[in-house]
């Protein structure tokens, strides 16, 4: 293998498959990157067994070859260089590789790259392409709602609906629920459900990063893995099996009170009572009253936190019903609150025990339902 | 073939009834021994060989038994510490039944030598299968002397169940031990195989009983319980909660001074130290309560090992709040991982504390609180390291949260505040058949504490709310944990405090967590704040501390 290539486009590569590196493996080559020399362009993939990313770099290849060399020490190295060209040598029946550029140069010792788990390939199955930005959005909406307790392996995931031209993402922790509606660019062949692993969609939110260009979606037949392909970089990753609860039937279909309140204000006096709500398991009380004549509808958030101190804060809200109340976990209400773009959300309730839902005013593609917790008022 | 109805041949009634009475050798020297203190002896030898099988001897220096009376005492029902029906319901004596003379007597050959102080000469009397086999004067110093050979010889049945002699001598010893720690101010010598076994030297010191029978450091630091008022006065000695013990032989309760074998007793002290010892240990303690005699009844049990009283409850409490007050005055946890050094010198003898001194020297260093500490940060994403006034400490992450949360989750609980998450959608659990009836039984408390379970029809439940501070973690472990440990019996805790340990348990964040410096400050201050900052409530010690001193003396600064 023999090389060279530009420092910022080598370091660009390897941060970004440097996301799929494991971190603690039984495996130790899984702590490597692979480099491979092709037609014109420099191969990088790493995996962790569960998701893995490809990237490609633009190179000048003077003769093909490769190898694995550990990530960190290849990625800190290539980091402290000077944006310049790199010469990157192996020769032949080595596997120690060169890397060189100006005045400065490495050795790394590396592992036969045929010791390097397969990277799956996957040429069939169900392919659509959708907008980088539909995609962002949905991802930013709903993987913060997955569950980050392994107990219940599919609330890790994203429960991903590929319905004609329509793409459902669905997320629930057990306490709450995030769905995202939105349009693929071109329709699935077939209705097709899979779990995606909320970490991978996540990672894929940083790698489409501010990418314009369409993503296209490749769903194995198998239905055991997904890929993503980017502009410049692929990534797969294994799908969860089983199956996930059905949601539909959580969302609240009617309410008897509902307001309608500025994101920002809410989300500010939501924080402000977090502080408070901190010693308490989060709990911040919410009341609604409705408006009258003299006065606007309001929201009362409030937090106390026993022998430490309280808080109340107000948002004038548009109300529709009588009075309601309702405890929330403060960090259910502040991370749907945060991920919002709208300039208003409603707020619907119906008793305090059952769940609230909060959705963004002037689209119709997103709701959030949270769980309430039982206090005594 | 049938046999008819008859009444039974005297020597067959008193085998029977000496059963009752006798069981083992031990019985033997329990009976001889409650009869010398009963007759006011200062001095108590007891002898034994070949488990008590061979020979049991106990001489006293008490008042003996007149020459006229000596063969009276051998009948059944015969005695001189009660007289009628009302001193039997307030019994002030260890013994009052009249049956361990002719009990002994019944079942071995007995040899009896006794002189009282106004009988010119002593008597001597020898019996063999309950019969005087020989009767003369023998001159002896005052007191009496029992002599038992022969135990059980004549009884086949008993001799036949009883274990080795090895484990009828510890029998023996135990026995003897705890009538030294009841009367601190007898003198007491055992020697089992001509071994000298146990000597006290009857100056009325209990620390110095337990210093003979559980060694001199064990003794030293022993927390001195006492508690004067009401009803149930309550004294004696009781361990800091790092000398536990793996089982509950170190418990030695006295009524009045008499040994019982108390359940109530039991709890009481194991509820005074709850929180603080593992699950599975126990603490040593000695206690005796005195009650007026009317307000218990020993005449329950043959042998008189179990005793009943008119107001449990005002022991029970009166115990508890004794030794939870001499445990108040501990340093807890500490002491363990690092010895004592300058704060408990040598020089402090059991024998200079006096009696009446309120409270064990060592015990008065005020530790319980947490002084301010300084997070310096984080070993093994598992211990905090931080820096305090005197030294070093390294604080358990998981068990101080625990700690942390077992106080909030209680004090939730008994203000009726338990907060609860609701669950968006119910999960189902199916539970075992055992798990089912725990889970009935402890509806109303699992309740209580936010938990909303409903049957679902086939041992299927549907969980529907959680407590909130453990709705992060994984509800079925939970669940299951929780059941578990409400249906185990080997810890006598009540099932709120299960409940409370296993939650805080369970929502307490894990060893290996990487925490912010912010995190391990707040954490410490929530620490501070607990009632027991230095146990988890499994009893774990939350932290070790290495002082100044032993730093310097480490780093061979000092010497």
């Amino acid at each position: 293998m023999k090389l060279s290539c530009l420092q910022e486009n080598l370091n660009r590569g390897l941060s970004i498959v440097g996301r799929a590196v494991a971190t603690r493996s039984t495996l130790p080559i899984t702590q490597n990157i692979l480099l491979s020399a092709e037609q014109s362009r420099l191969k990088l993939s790493a995996t962790n067994l569960e998701m893995a990313i490809t990237c490609w770099v633009g190179a000048k290849v003077k003769q093909k070859g490769d190898i694995t060399v550990p990530a960190r020490l290849l990625s800190d190295f290539v980091n402290s260089l000077p944006n310049d060209l790199i010469e990157v040598n192996l020769p032949a029946n080595s596997r120690i590789l060169e890397l060189k550029s100006g005045h400065f140069q490495a050795h790394i010792h590396g592992i036969d790259a045929a010791d390097f788990p397969p990277i799956p390939q996957i040429n069939d199955g169900i392919t659509t392409t959708i907008e980088a930005a539909s995609l962002r959005e949905g991802i930013a909406q709903v993987a913060f709602a997955a569950a980050t307790e392994e107990s219940r392996p599919v609330l890790t995931g994203i429960n991903t609906e590929f319905d004609g031209e329509q793409l459902n993402l669905a997320a629930a922790d057990g306490f709450r629920l995030a769905v995202h509606k939105t349009t693929l660019s071109s329709p699935v062949k077939e209705k097709t459900t899979v779990i995606i692993p909320a970490r991978t969609l996540n990672e894929l939110n940083r790698l489409i990063g501010e990418q314009e260009e369409p993503v296209e979606i490749t769903v194995n037949e198998k239905k055991s893995q997904v890929l993503f392909r980017l502009k410049d970089a692929e990534l797969v990753s294994q799908l969860i099996q089983g199956s996930f609860p059905n949601y539909s039937q959580v969302i609240p279909q009617s309410y008897t009170t509902r307001a309608v309140v500025d994101i920002n204000e809410f989300l500010r006096v939501t924080k402000m009572s977090s502080i408070f709500a901190r010693d308490a398991s989060g709990i911040v009380r919410l009341v609604i009253t409705p408006g009258s004549e003299l006065a606007p509808g309001k929201i009362t958030v409030s937090a106390q936190a026993e022998e430490v101190g309280d808080n109340v804060g107000e948002v004038d809200a548009l109300t529709d019903g009588e009075e309601a109340k309702i405890a929330f976990n403060v960090r259910y209400l502040s991370d749907v609150l945060s991920v919002l773009s709208q300039a208003q959300v409603a707020l619907e309730l119906t008793t305090p025990s059952s769940p609230g839902t909060i959705r963004p005013i002037g689209v119709d593609n997103y709701v959030h339902v949270v769980m309430p917790m039982f206090v005594q008022w | 073939m049938q046999m008819p109805i008859k009444i039974l041949a005297t020597e067959v009634v008193s085998k029977i009834a000496a059963g009752e009475v006798i069981e083992r050798p031990a019985s033997v020297v329990k009976e001889l021994i409650e009869n010398s203190l009963d007759a006011g002896a200062t001095q108590i030898a007891v002898e034994a060989q070949g488990g008590g099988v061979e020979l049991i001897k106990v001489s006293d220096n008490g008042t003996g038994i007149p020459a006229s009376e000596l063969e009276l005492a051998f009948h059944r029902y015969a005695t001189s510490k009660i007289g009628n029906l009302d001193d039997l319901e307030k019994i002030s004596s260890l013994g009052f039944r009249g049956e361990a003379l002719p009990s002994i007597a019944a079942v071995a050959e007995v040899e009896i030598s006794t002189q009282t102080s106004s009988d010119p000469i002593g008597s001597y009397m020898y019996l063999k299968k309950g019969e005087v086999v020989r009767k003369e004067s023998r001159a002896r110093s005052q007191g009496t002397t029992v002599t038992v050979r022969r135990l059980f010889r004549y009884f086949p049945a008993r001799l036949k169940f009883l274990k080795s002699a090895n484990t009828e001598n510890s029998h023996i010893a135990h026995l003897v031990s705890q009538y030294a720690l009841a009367f601190p101010e007898v003198k007491f010598s055992l020697v089992l195989d001509k071994r000298q076994s146990l000597r006290t030297t009857g100056n009325g010191d209990l620390r110095e009983v337990v210093s003979e029978i559980y060694g001199s450091e064990l003794a030293q630091r022993m927390l001195k319980v006492e508690q004067r008022d009401g009803l149930a006065k309550v004294s004696g000695l009781t361990s800091p909660p790092s000398l536990a013990r793996s089982n509950r032989n170190y418990l030695s309760f006295f009524i009045n001074r008499r040994w019982v074998h108390s359940p109530l007793l039991t709890r009481a002290t194991e509820e005074a130290y709850r929180g603080l010892l593992m699950d599975g240990q126990h603490p040593i303690t000695v206690i005796n309560v005195s009650l007026p005699a009317q307000e218990l009844d020993v005449n329950i049990h043959p042998a008189k090992a179990q005793i009943k009283f008119c107001h449990e409850q005002t022991v029970f409490s009166s115990v508890q709040k004794a030794i939870e007050e001499g445990l108040a005055r501990t340093p807890i946890a500490s002491s363990k991982a690092v010895p004592f050094s300058v704060s408990s010198g040598q020089w402090q003898s059991p024998r200079m504390i006096m009696d009446n001194e309120p409270a064990f020297v060592v015990a008065q260093l005020p530790t319980l609180e947490l002084p301010v500490l300084r997070v310096l940060g984080q070993l093994a994403n598992t211990y905090i390291i931080a820096e305090g006034p005197d030294g070093l400490y390294l604080i358990d992450q998981h068990a101080a949260h625990e700690r942390i949360l077992y106080d909030r989750i209680l004090a939730q609980w008994s203000h009726k505040e338990v907060e609860v998450q609701g669950l968006l959608q119910p999960i189902t659990i199916e539970f075992s058949p055992r798990e089912e009836e725990t889970l009935k039984a402890g509806k109303e408390f699992l309740a209580e504490f936010g938990f909303a379970i409903e049957p679902f029809g086939n041992r299927s439940y549907l969980i529907r709310a959680i407590p909130a501070l453990v709705a992060r973690a994984n509800i079925i472990e939970i669940i299951s944990a929780l059941l578990d440990s409400l249906a185990s019996k080997e810890s006598p805790n009540p099932w709120e405090e299960k409940i409370a340990q296993s939650l805080a348990c369970h929502g307490a964040i894990r060893a290996g967590q990487q925490l912010s410096n912010e995190e391990m400050r707040e954490l410490i201050k929530q620490l501070e704040q607990t009632k027991q900052p230095r146990t988890c409530p499994h009893g774990r010690p939350t932290m070790i501390h290495l002082n100044s001193h032993q730093l310097e003396k480490e780093f061979g600064r000092i010497s």
